[in-house]
């Protein structure tokens, strides 16, 4: 490339910006929204795409970047417009939703291990000559430590945490960052869900049939359950 | 020109399914093809254009989606509906009546 076209080429750069600086300042006023952002990007285009025109058609640069900047208007008026509820967007509401269910699952953990003492005294205090009772305190504490559990991966799901503004590499990054992350959490979940069940059909195998020398075996089929759940989400992370 | 221009406004949101209806199109060229019909002598705000846009949008006569371009900014085109096809024809037959209606009393 010789100098000339060089300069050329970071003149038009910079006038690119100059636009996008314009349009920018006169949106500094508009909700922040993903519309707002999509409005912006399309404003500016249109404005560049414009000017090149201009500069085609033999106009100074000037007096061309004045002229696509006065026929823009008032924009003003579009600013109601983007203030509608983005879909997409994480409102207001949904973030309380979202604490909400946080808190109940909190609540109920804490219960499960209110509950898990509390049998566990009472066992031992009326019925200390079946010590196995002891265990079932532990399954009624997995079993209530079930509904949180999945309120997180609920709340994990439709709730997301981020939310792309801009379509630009670093948003998207970003949003790649945060999915596989996402992605991990819901993983982290479904193992602790895979766990429960497995420890909770252990004491019922075991209780029901009261053969504890072989009921073990069930954690074998939750360490394959596990695997399960990790080769499937691999496999979609692969996609 | 500035009555020109009024009238004009008053019916963006026509002219701008009109322009659809031959093709996908984005806002500048949708500007730039009001100037060439007109011989340069109206243009759109764009102020006024997306705001038109916006609206038809919100009536689902219009749908938008993002250009494929390589180099430069992306465009956002416009494509018109079904919707957007009855709301025309309504609109060209109200502006005939009021055309004849006018014609006739500007005699």
């Amino acid at each position: 490339m010789n100098e000339t076209a060089k300069k050329e080429k970071g003149m038009v750069t910079n006038m690119n910006e100059r636009i996008r600086k314009h349009i920018n300042e006169l949106f500094a006023d508009a909700p922040k929204t993903r519309k707002a952002a999509e409005l912006k990007e399309e404003m500016a285009q249109n404005a560049i795409e414009k000017y090149q025109d201009l500069v085609n058609e033999g106009y100074q640069e000037e007096e061309a970047f004045r002229n696509v900047i006065g026929s823009i208007g008032d924009v003003t008026e579009l600013f109601d417009g983007l203030k509608d509820q983005d879909p997409l967007a994480i409102t207001e509401e949904d973030r309380k939703k979202k604490a909400m269910l946080i808190s109940i699952a909190a609540g109920l953990y804490i219960f499960a291990g209110v509950t898990l003492i509390v049998c566990m005294v009472f066992c031992t205090t009326y019925f200390y000559r079946e010590p196995q009772l002891n265990m079932l305190g532990l399954a009624l504490a997995a079993l209530i430590c079930i509904p949180p559990t999945c309120m997180l991966v609920y709340a994990a799901n439709r709730y997301p945490s981020y939310q792309k503004k801009e379509e630009n590499f670093v948003e998207i990054y970003k949003e790649t960052v945060s999915r596989r992350s996402r992605e991990k959490s819901i993983q982290a979940s479904v193992s602790i869900i895979v766990w429960m069940v497995t420890l909770i059909v252990y004491f019922l195998i075991s209780f029901v049939s009261g053969r504890w020398d072989m009921s073990w075996i069930t954690f074998l089929m939750g360490v394959c359950a596990q695997a399960g759940v990790t080769l499937i989400f691999n496999l979609r992370r692969s996609q | 020109m500035s009555i020109t221009s009024d009238i004009l406004r008053g019916h963006t949101d026509a002219i701008i399914l009109s322009h659809l209806l031959e093709q996908d199109s984005y806002g500048y060229q949708i500007n730039k093809d009001i100037m060439r019909k007109t011989d340069n002598r109206c243009e759109l705000k764009e102020a006024t254009l997306y705001s038109a846009f916006r609206r038809l949008e919100q009536a689902g006569c219009i749908r938008t989606y993002w250009g494929d371009e390589t180099v430069g900014a992306r465009r956002r085109y416009y494509s018109i509906t079904e919707e957007g096809r009855r709301a025309y024809q309504t609109y060209k037959q109200e502006w005939e009546e009021a055309k004849s209606a006018i014609d006739r009393l500007l005699k």
